[in-house]
């Protein structure tokens, strides 16, 4: 019989690292009524997903400005790494928007990691990971959009649907529910946001032929608070706009996978809806297929559904709405700004979500047309079962989920633009839970593509300027109060831009491209840019001619010399 | 019957994908035992893991567990060099470091349903065949289902 050495009890991988393991107690103060003014009152922060409420994306800080940005440089780098086998293991990408409290940053990567960092040094002050299954469904890579925090927790949501809260000082859990039915294909990616006593997540798995929701839990102790799906069952309002008989609204799609915005005085989440599925068969459908890619407003004391404007009825182009719907007041009107998939840029009044302009925000859109009065008439789509089908804008859109910016100062929305098509062939399949759901054979052109930084006038729908680039630009912008816009290529470069011109002012290499949303923060009284950077997701689907660019997982932070 | 499918042939019988210096310089992933966990009455599970000599396998290659939770491994080296384990938890990833003829324990936290990998995250143990998996079964709870009738299977 062999003689065995102990060997002990396996303990946590980070110990074997430089990790602290704790964390200041910067968000056991944070609340709703801070959260609320965050803004304007800690403009040091960046307290949610998108700075703010309103989805601006927009910052008051101007000490990095369009006079000095031009001596902007790197103050830290943190890497990520893998280790072992992941998840959709050629598709990881780093896709958050950093959340900084009182010097804290706290940030999710992909395959379930989380990590708050010393925002002023990029120290790491803990990890959490966790477990994700190898075999997990996920459309468009192994990525996750960022996480929530409030009252001394933080908020993610995890691959295989769960939602979970951990101690912002530890990273432990403090507790862990699961929302989502990954044998259905269902699956999580997106940030979750606190709005009063709630916090807020919706689910991913459009492809996948599921029934898209969002639901409310407790911040407390994960008490399931709503579920509001996004496709009605037979009877509810908007049902009419499904085939009477059949399945089609069991798996009609229209899921939620990135954050609402939230109007606190209209007491209105604004939610952005996902494709109808499958998504380019539109004959297993028929009808506009409510509440699939929309803007729907909900009660969030309720979850009950209030308003909705539907961007593209009956999509039979794979056209999501869930990129963010901007709020703004403006000559005293209560607006939404929302650049859609379709190629067009549509401004409602957010008080009923009815329509006051809209227009186009993309050179080449064949698809179809939507007049001022916002009748959709389709043109070209996938039809005929095995023929092939060119369209524009393909199926990532004219702009992605990632996402736009609104300047109060400039009074302009600053967009990053695709200009790439596709060529969709209807294949008509039978529909089995948890295997994709197209209704077509895709192929995104590899050639004959462009993108731009562009900038709007809401008042009129005008296009102000255009940073032209040769690539779609895939990355969220950010703008500040030092008349810059920030803006990240899929070749790596991220880039300072004049927030009244377009002219690009700063340029720095960050060796892996760019699909994340920067944000800004300060402490001490310096202030950062930072940006995840890693290409990947679902590359093939929105710029295949660089799928095999450059992999990445890094956060650059920048300042001014010290 | 295909041409394709009249040449298919079964993993274990087609020689020289289950063992080292064979078809394959290491061994073909997932080529070892399949090993169910056994669990106790409160529902936490419990299982032994070996490393063989000169096989470079986990064995189980595969270990099903009947859901979600927690489970204490007995992980023994019985090789005749060092490796290591990393393992999924959630929460960390679980690391030991194995000896020649070493014995060590470990215990995991995971959710179901799924595949998860582990694997000797030295050399390239994991290449050579020194990467398995955790196979939770069972199913999404019924508070997380999606409300809507019972649909067809693959």
């Amino acid at each position: 019989m062999a003689t065995y050495v102990e060997a002990g009890h396996a303990s946590d991988y980070t110990n074997l690292s430089d990790v602290v393991g704790k964390a200041p107690a910067v968000t056991k103060k944070l609340n709703y009524k801070r959260i609320l003014k965050a803004r304007e009152a800690e403009p040091h922060n960046w307290i949610t997903y998108y700075g703010g409420y309103d989805g601006q994306r927009y910052s008051l800080l101007d000490q990095i400005n369009a006079g000095n940005v031009k001596s902007l440089t790197p103050a830290w780098v943190f890497q990520a790494g893998t280790v072992g086998m992941q998840s959709g293991a050629g598709t990881y990408s780093m896709e958050a928007s950093p959340i900084v409290v009182d010097g804290v940053m706290y940030l999710t990567g992909y395959d379930g990691w989380v990590w708050a960092l010393d925002a002023r040094t990029g120290q790491e002050l803990w990890r959490y990971k966790h477990a994700s299954p190898y075999d997990i469904s996920l459309c468009c890579g192994n990525v996750n959009r960022g996480c929530a925090v409030a009252e001394g927790k933080v908020f993610v949501t995890t691959l295989n649907a769960h939602v979970l809260a951990l101690d912002a000082q530890t990273g432990n859990v403090v507790w862990d529910q699961v929302y989502g039915d990954v044998r259905a294909g269902e699956s999580a990616t997106v940030a979750p946001l606190v709005v009063k006593d709630m916090v807020i997540v919706g689910s991913s798995g459009g492809e996948f032929g599921v029934r898209g929701h969002a639901d409310a839990f407790k911040i407390e102790d994960g008490e399931r608070v709503w579920r509001c799906y996004m496709v009605p069952k037979p009877g509810e309002p908007g049902s009419e706009t499904w085939p009477t008989e059949g399945e089609a609204w069991q798996r009609g799609g229209g899921n939620c996978w990135t954050t609402p915005t939230f109007d606190p005085d209209l007491n209105r989440l604004y939610f952005n809806t996902g494709n109808p599925c499958p998504d380019f068969d539109g004959a297993v459908r028929e009808g506009d297929n409510l509440f699939t890619d929309s803007v729907v407003a909900v009660d969030p004391d309720t979850g009950q559904i209030l308003d909705h404007y539907q961007y593209t009825p009956h999509d039979v182009w794979d056209y999501d709405s869930t990129m963010e719907n901007i709020l703004f007041d403006l000559d005293g009107q209560k607006l939404s700004a929302h650049f859609d998939k379709n190629g067009y840029l549509f401004i409602l009044d957010r008080t009923d979500c009815s329509l006051v302009r809209v227009v186009p925000f993309v050179d080449r859109i064949t698809w179809g047309e939507i007049d001022a009065n916002g009748k959709v008439t389709a043109k070209v789509y996938p039809d005929k079962e095995g023929d092939p089908v060119h369209f524009w804008p393909g199926p990532a859109g004219a702009k992605e989920w990632t996402h736009a910016a609104y300047s109060p100062k400039t009074e302009l929305l600053y967009a990053p633009v695709q200009d790439i098509g596709a060529t969709a062939t209807r294949r008509r399949r039978e529909f089995k839970e948890s295997i994709p759901y197209w209704g077509a054979g895709v192929a995104v052109d590899g050639e004959d593509v462009a993108g731009s930084i562009s900038a709007f006038d809401p008042r009129t729908g005008q296009e102000r300027w255009r940073w032209r680039h040769d690539y779609p630009m895939c990355a969220s912008v950010l703008a500040t109060a030092g008349d810059l816009v920030f803006a990240g290529e899929p070749s790596g470069r991220f880039n300072a831009l004049n927030a009244s011109t377009g002219e690009q002012l700063w340029q720095f290499q960050c060796g892996s491209g760019h699909h994340s949303s920067p944000s800004t923060y300060s402490v001490d009284g310096r202030q950062y840019v930072v940006v995840p950077t890693g290409w990947g997701g679902w590359v093939e689907g929105f710029l295949p001619a660089m799928l095999s660019a450059r992999a990445g997982s890094a956060v650059f932070a920048f300042a001014l010399p010290e | 019957m295909s041409p394709t499918a009249a040449k298919a042939t079964r993993m274990a019988d087609e020689p020289g994908l289950a063992k080292q210096n064979g078809t394959t310089i290491g061994r073909v992933f997932g080529s070892g035992n399949i090993v169910h966990a056994e669990e106790d009455s409160d529902g936490r599970m419990h299982a032994t893991i070996r490393i063989n000599e000169d096989e470079l396998i986990f064995d189980p290659s595969i270990l099903i567990l009947p859901h979600g939770g927690t489970i204490d491994l007995d992980l023994y080296n019985d090789d005749k060099n060092t490796h290591c384990a990393v393992f999924p938890s959630n929460g960390h990833m679980q690391f030991i470091w194995m000896v020649n003829s070493s014995h060590g324990t470990a215990t995991l936290e995971l959710d179901g349903p799924g595949q998860y990998w582990y694997g000797s995250t030295t050399g390239n143990d994991e290449g050579r065949g020194l990467t398995g998996s955790i196979v939770v079964s069972g199913d999404t709870p019924p508070e997380a289902k999606l409300d809507r009738p019972p649909q067809p299977q693959p």
